[in-house]
């Protein structure tokens, strides 16, 4: 526990963090200092001066919040003369040489300046001299889009190449109110966590190509839920929204702060991974290359389960703990084996030492923790000898073909319950749509054995139910999540102790058994 | 009223070279200094009074006293040679006048705070000046001041010459850090203070070229003979810069404390052309601007500066005959300012061009009189709110002329001139 | 002062010629840290190209070990440094404070009706090229001009005549 102390803010005593900037030590009691260039990612910089605050008796008696370390008895002072109006004076600085393009402004609705605006200018513009005038919409690479015009000169973006991604590609030129973010002739943005400068960006300075004039925020529903791009299992938001007439689609994911999993970033790939969510989806029951009703699908896959002497049942490494458990259980119901094999889903040497795992899959942890089989000559044998092989929701030609895999694969009988067309739903016999993450609850453990819950974000027109719902109506026992755990505590050590209704927003740091270091 | 302690070898031929230099005493502090103990040192230097004189003024001894023992780090001295405040140009003398003074200073320096690097900062204009300045400092390792074994002694000094390239705010000790570093001069936040944590995150002492040039004489004839000059708290003789409208402007030293109007009079030859004075800047171009009655009573020294409401500042004194236009003249000062922000802090880097915007719009007469009280107010709402004070060196003067000659932005405004021609209509 | 971000991109490689390079190696021993050298190394450049360009940018970046965003933002950072080619005879007047009370603006109009050119440009020939520059610390000789580097002070105009004779 860190040491706290007890200081005044305008005049109220409040107990927080010995030694941490006032920023973060009074916002954590949920007093906002207003600031723009500080980020506690990227550390104080202290050239907004939007976090000058008063300290009663205090040498100098004005000072920059990011930059003064809360200590024991200080008075802070928010709400003076003095301090209300430096804010103002430093939100017109801000804002005079600022194009105020917000009807066309894609920040509009999250900019610091609007809200800074309102809460503490509010006044008309003085400006009545030509404006500094700079470049508009450059190609920064990577799909970052800079208007250098919007630009506050915070240089968290800077920061970001700099501190975080160790690329540099950004750099503040010139100086006085000639400086301007730029990328240096023919190094652009090259790195694979660019677009996390779109959101550093306090303004409208930096944004997305992908998600340029697609929506305006305020639209978006913001739905906390967490990629499935890989093992890490970033926390993100999903922004979605249901224009009239159309369906639920996403726009785009942002990052969510997980000091345990991601902190503030997420990597690019897994950002606009939003698209398959969106896209490629089975939308209608198959049978034997013939569109029908899900309940057919359902009646004709029960029927194969029961006439098949030797089933098998593929598990895919990103569904939830509950999914592959319910899997499980149908799989000792109807006697079939089981496999997690999914060696599709890694790339090997894809990973870095920041977010990106080799791994592109969610859960593996949770095949692992089940104790499914995930060994190709496993996998191999089973498939030799077995007459049905249904697929709940594993693609194993993710990231490539395997000719004598696929082979081996059409030659049975297959069935894919598949939330996307890919090459399982080509060759299968029977195709049935499922609800893929951003439409279901559940749980997933990533690559650092975080146990992590999330929940439905998106509601299709066409509603798809998810795997764990296919097993029930397949005849299996588990009826939902929350009946899923009491099976999975008892069979699984590590999760006896784990309440799925209180995991703590950042998740749950299991503990590494012996087991847990066998790699995929 | 001229002494000669800084400047005692300006006037020699070739004092820059070695072999002269040496004739005329350099380096004959050194087996003095070898036989004191550092702490000696600085507290001889603490007597002497001696003021930095870069242009805050502050005691150079109890600077050196702020650093940190033992942290296991080098200690480093940047000797700040940026010297481009206008109306400031004494440390260019002694660069190229007695470099060979400025060195015997450094290792003065070095020896009493412990410190084996140094850089010199000089800035990029002095294209001629570091030549000479290098050529100093190569004859000094050459004859072994410099190098491994300082006058055979076991003390190490290695002097490097860091050229800056055309940035004022450099002059800022903790810009001219940065510029070292390789960045771009963008002062820092203090705290940390240099002395703790400076040039590469090192305890660091930056001290101005005359303030170590000063040293050999302190330490040669005792701190007695330093403060035996000047005033009590001021201390010393000053490398004043005179220059603007007078009759002989230039470089005199001069003993602290005597009247500015005597100093105008009788050592810069007065006025020129026989015109009338408008009005005196003391310390460079950022120190606030004395009227001609104000000029009559102010000293030249810290003290009185601070009682007239301005500053000593680095000495550069520039002086305003009545031909003069305040507004033309702001314009001139905010022009160098906003073009010399390091645009780091938002009211400097947007603030200053919007100042200078507005004197513009006055100057081409479609200014207002709520333009002369925007710039009046911007001079409040920009200062202090800064990591450094480049701003303030702005907005000071600034306001001084708007506060002292405010008629003369008056007259440019539109709506005052037609308010008046109302009223001689009436 | 103006946008400095536009750099002129040669299409040539650039490297330090055999003095330059010596003289980088010297100076890097005299630093702890290599990013030190972005301001020397900008200042060879100069010495040995009379300007700086992109390339050249490139080069000692990757020859410090940083980014060239660093070398970028010196570069535009410190108005000394010149991002396209000068004149052969390069002219600096000085416009701050003393020199500007001192009439340095005759010395700028006279040249700008002699050679034809104004600050920030550069004669049609390439002979000339007119740059206004902040105080150059030589207040008490004011006005004062730079010539390719040289000082020139209490110049007024017929000075400044007799200094571009001995050019022509």
């Amino acid at each position: 526990m860190a040491e706290m102390v007890k200081l005044f803010v305008n005049g109220e005593e409040v107990e927080v963090e010995s030694g941490k900037n006032l920023i973060d030590a009074i916002g954590a009691v949920g007093i906002e200092i207003p600031h723009l260039c500080y980020h506690p990612a990227l550390g104080a910089d202290g050239n907004c001066r939007m976090c000058l605050v008063g300290i009663e008796d205090g040498r100098p008696p004005v000072v920059p919040a990011c930059k003064t370390p809360a200590r024991e008895g200080m008075r802070v002072q928010l709400d003076t003369d003095n301090i209300k109006k430096i804010q103002r004076d430093i939100m017109e600085f801000e804002l005079i040489n600022h194009p105020v393009d917000c009807p066309i402004c894609d920040q509009a609705g999250e900019c610091k300046l609007q809200d800074y605006y309102m809460a503490h200018d509010l006044q008309d513009s003085r400006m009545r001299v030509p404006q500094v005038t700079k470049g508009k919409k450059m190609d920064f690479g990577c799909g970052v889009v800079h208007d250098q015009e919007r630009c506050v000169v915070c240089g968290r973006c800077v920061r970001f190449t700099r501190q975080i991604t160790k690329t540099g590609e950004l750099g503040i030129i010139n100086r006085t109110d000639a400086a301007r973010v730029n990328i240096f002739p023919g190094r652009p943005l090259n790195n694979r966590y660019a677009l996390n400068i779109v959101d550093l960006c306090p303004v409208g300075a930096m944004t997305s190509r992908d998600f340029r004039f697609k929506q305006r925020v305020w639209f978006l529903k913001k739905d906390k839920g967490i990629c499935h791009g890989c093992a890490r299992g970033c926390n993100i938001f999903i922004d979605h929204n249901r224009e009239k007439y159309k369906d639920d689609v996403i726009y785009r994911y942002r990052p969510r702060l997980n000091s345990l999993v991601n902190g503030y970033f997420m990597c690019d790939e897994g950002r606009l991974s939003y698209k398959e969510e969106n896209e490629n989806r089975l939308t209608a029951t198959m049978i034997e290359g013939k569109e029908t009703s899900f309940e057919d699908g359902i009646q004709r896959i029960q029927q194969e389960l029961n006439q098949a002497k030797k089933p098998l049942m593929l598990i895919s490494p990103n569904s939830t703990l509950e999914q592959q458990w319910a899997v499980k259980r149908i799989a000792t119901l109807y006697g079939a084996r089981c496999s997690g094999y999914s060696e599709g889903y890694v790339k090997a040497g894809d990973g870095d030492d920041f977010l990106i795992c080799d791994d592109k899959s969610a859960n593996r942890r949770g095949l692992q923790l089940l104790d499914i089989d995930c060994e190709r000559t496993t996998l191999e044998q089973a498939l030799g000898e077995c007459d049905l092989f249904i697929s709940f929701d594993n693609d194993p030609f993710r990231f490539g073909n395997n000719e004598e895999l696929r082979n081996a694969i059409a030659a049975k009988r297959v069935i894919a319950i598949s939330s996307h067309e890919n090459t399982m739903t080509e060759i299968s016999k029977v195709a049935l749509p499922v609800a893929s993450y951003s439409e279901y609850d559940g749980t997933i453990v990533n690559i650092n054995n975080v146990l992590q819950s999330f929940t439905r974000a998106v509601r299709k027109n066409e509603e798809r139910i998810d795997i764990l719902e296919v097993t029930r109506l397949l005849g299996g026992a588990v009826r939902d999540n929350a009946h899923a755990w009491p099976g999975m505590k008892t069979t699984v050590e590590e999760l006896a102790e784990v309440h799925p209704d209180r995991i703590p927003a950042e998740g749950l740091q299991l503990s590494v058994s012996e087991e847990s270091h066998v790699s995929a | 009223m001229e002494v000669k302690i800084l400047s005692e070898k300006f006037d020699i031929e070739n004092a820059h070279l070695l072999e002269v230099a040496k004739k005329h005493g350099a380096y004959s502090t050194l087996d003095k200094l070898f036989a004191m103990e550092p702490a000696a040192v600085t507290e001889e230097v603490k007597k002497s009074g001696l003021r930095g004189r870069g242009g805050a003024g502050f005691p150079a001894g109890v600077k050196w006293g702020f650093l940190p023992k033992d942290t296991g780090k080098p200690t480093y001295l940047a000797v700040n040679s940026d010297e481009s405040e206008p109306a400031t140009f004494k440390d260019r003398y002694i660069l190229v006048r007695d470099p060979h003074m400025l060195l015997e200073g450094i290792i003065i320096c070095c020896w009493a705070i412990g410190c084996n690097d140094v850089y010199i900062y000089i800035r990029g204009e002095y294209t001629t000046q570091v030549k000479v300045l290098q050529q100093a400092i190569d004859e000094a390792y050459a004859a072994g001041y410099l190098g491994d074994k300082v006058a055979g002694q076991d003390f190490r000094v290695d002097v490097t010459v860091h050229r800056g390239a055309g940035a004022y705010v450099c002059g800022e000790e903790t810009a001219l850090l940065e510029s070292i570093e390789g960045k771009k001069g963008q002062p820092r936040s203090k705290p940390p203070f240099p002395a703790v944590e400076g040039l590469y995150s090192s305890p660091t002492i930056i001290n101005n070229v005359q303030t170590i040039a000063s040293l050999p004489f302190i330490l040669t004839n005792g701190h007695e003979a330093y403060t035996a000059y000047g005033t009590e708290k001021s201390p010393g003789t000053h490398l004043f810069g005179i220059s603007g409208h007078v009759e002989k402007p230039g470089m005199y030293e001069l003993p602290l404390g005597l009247p500015l109007m005597e100093v105008i009079d009788k050592v810069a030859g007065g006025v020129w052309k026989g015109r009338k004075l408008k009005g005196v800047i003391p310390g460079g171009s950022s120190t606030p601007v004395l009227t001609v009655e104000e000029a009559k009573t102010v000293t030249l020294d810290y003290e009185s500066m601070a009682a007239h409401k301005t500053m000593f500042g680095s000495g550069g004194i520039v002086v305003l005959d009545e031909t003069v236009d305040c507004v033309k003249l702001v314009e001139n000062l905010i022009n160098f300012y906003h073009h010399e922000s390091c645009g780091q802090c938002t009211p400097c880097r947007e603030g200053l061009g919007w100042m200078k915007k507005i004197t513009k719009k006055l100057l081409a007469g479609q200014g207002t009189l709520a333009d002369v009280d925007l710039l009046r107010e911007l001079c409040d709402n920009i200062e202090m709110k800064t990591v450094c004070v480049l701003s303030a060196a702005c907005t000071m003067p600034v306001r001084s002329y708007l506060d002292k000659f405010r008629h003369e932005f008056e007259a440019y405004a539109i709506d005052n001139v037609s308010a008046d021609a109302k009223l001689q209509g009436n | 002062m103006s946008d400095r971000s536009e750099l002129i991109i040669t299409g040539k490689p650039f490297a330090f010629d055999a003095e330059r390079d010596a003289e980088f190696e010297r100076l890097v021993k005299r630093y702890p840290i290599r990013e030190s050298m972005i301001l020397p190394a900008l200042w060879l450049t100069q010495e040995q190209e009379g300007w700086i360009s992109a390339e050249a940018m490139a080069y000692i970046a990757d020859r410090i070990g940083t980014y060239a965003s660093k070398v970028y933002e010196a570069a535009t950072f410190y108005t000394m440094f010149n991002l396209e080619p000068k004149g052969q005879y390069h002219i600096c007047v000085c416009r701050t404070l003393s020199c500007w009370l001192r009439e340095k603006q005759e010395i700028v109009d006279y040249l700008a009706k002699e050679i034809g050119i104004r600050p920030g440009e550069i004669s049609e020939d390439g002979r000339f090229s007119l740059e206004e520059v902040e105080c150059l610390g030589h207040c008490g000789t004011a006005p004062v001009v730079q010539l390719n580097g040289e000082f020139h002070e209490e110049m007024d105009v017929d000075k400044m005549k007799a200094l571009l004779a001995t050019l022509k």
